[in-house]
């Protein structure tokens, strides 16, 4: 037996928090046009949420693609992290930012992107399509191809916002593959359900059980009587 | 009260006949259904890709809903429209899509369509841009569309995750 490291495996009677454990990897990239590339991330998430234990961002190595078939960026870059929470609104957000050098050795964006950490305990795999913002005007694009400088975002976090959107154009360029495993703490015993119910179909010694155990429960009463009558004589 | 957590993305859009799309989104749900907590609609940012047939709009949704009911079980709705070279929006497609109804991760495609217009709005269409709409658009997730003439138009791609809390409590199972 081993413990989970950062979810003590005692009970709590009455939990009023659930935990949210994410354990993963940053693992490839696809951007067909560029070379020497790095991530950063960080986690986005409402105000009733609080990171427990692991890190709440981080920026990996710079990597450069290799010279033969696989064409893909290989980061392998690890994600643990807890969150503890009393409220499923404002769920985390995974905030990735893709960075890469140019000819001058000055990093720039090569693509933002964000996932909703998944919701239900087991393995997932996230494709995250990335993007970058585009000037606004033809003037603002010629004066950045002038000086050499992209557009970005001053504050990452507005890719895990769906407000003020309408004014943003983007380009979309290359994609990240990310892998989560997640485990959950006392989310069913908040009375949240996060997979679907096994449903079973009673057989009627089952339903029979029930029924006149719950009349006993209720004792005599005018619906009860007429459930009584058919479920007394199978019991017998 | 039950409640519904809907935690997920408008991923994006495919199988639009040209680029520089964003959508509006929606939500309309039944008198019992209430939002506690997150948008009732949005819009998405434009995206023109670099080399690939898929709009990104990457559009992150979370919304808490408290329902004493399960009649008007909430509907996304969308309008697609592309932005031209000349800024102008026109219409490429409605669609609708339930909530799924069961707790987990779900992913989903809606289909969409346009008001095909009659046959001198589909030249006038052809040369100088801009589409015709609907007047109501209550139609989008409504079932009186007689009359109507469509055009088959993109998808919309969602992958949303859903939270029940409580529903077993009131018997319901899902």
């Amino acid at each position: 037996m081993y413990t989970l490291p950062h979810i003590s495996l005692e009970m709590a009677s009455n939990p009023t928090v659930f935990l949210l454990m994410l354990n993963g990897q940053i693992e490839t990239g696809d951007f067909p046009e560029f070379d020497d590339l790095y991530v950063k991330y960080n986690y986005s998430f409402g105000p009733d949420w609080a990171v427990t234990s692991g890190l709440e961002e981080g920026i990996s190595q710079v990597c450069k693609r290799n010279t033969y078939g696989h064409r893909d960026f290989v980061w392998n870059f690890p994600l643990e992290v807890t969150f503890k929470s009393t409220n499923p609104y404002g769920w985390p957000q995974l905030v990735v930012s893709v960075y890469g050098l140019d000819a001058f050795g000055t990093a720039v964006v090569r693509g933002y992107g964000s996932v909703h950490l998944p919701i239900s305990p087991g393995s997932h795999t996230s494709i995250i399509p990335m993007f970058v913002p585009e000037a606004s005007s033809r003037f603002q694009k010629f004066l950045g191809w002038f000086m050499g400088r992209r557009p970005e975002y001053v504050d990452t976090n507005v890719v895990a916002r769906g407000e003020g959107r309408e004014v943003t154009r983007v380009r979309s360029q290359g994609h990240l593959k990310v892998k989560f495993s997640i485990v959950t703490k006392d989310m069913k015993k908040l009375g949240y359900d996060c997979i679907p119910s096994q449903l079973n179909t009673p057989n009627a010694i089952a339903a029979s059980a029930i029924a006149s155990s719950s009349t006993t429960n209720q004792g005599a009463g005018a619906a009860a009587k007429t459930v009584e009558g058919p479920t007394g004589s199978s019991d017998a | 009260m039950a409640e519904v957590h809907v935690i997920g993305e408008i991923i994006g859009a495919s199988e639009f006949p040209s680029h520089n799309l964003f959508c509006k989104w929606g939500i309309h749900t039944g008198g019992a259904w209430k939002v506690i907590a997150g948008s009732r609609e949005g819009q998405t940012q434009v995206d023109n890709p670099q080399n690939e047939e898929f709009a990104v709009w990457s559009h992150p949704l979370d919304i808490h809903f408290a329902t004493k009911g399960l009649q008007g079980w909430p509907k996304l709705k969308f309008e697609v429209y592309h932005m031209d070279d000349l800024g102008r929006n026109e219409l490429y497609g409605y669609g609708f899509c339930h909530l799924p109804t069961s707790p987990g991760t779900h992913h989903i495609e809606c289909p969409t369509w346009r008001p095909a217009g009659s046959y001198r709005e589909r030249i006038a269409q052809f040369f100088i841009g801009g589409a015709p709409q609907l007047r109501n658009p209550d139609m989008v997730h409504s079932s009186e569309r007689f009359t109507l003439q469509t055009v088959t138009m993109g998808k919309v791609h969602l992958k949303l995750g859903l939270i029940f809390r409580n529903f077993d409590k009131y018997g319901v199972e899902c």
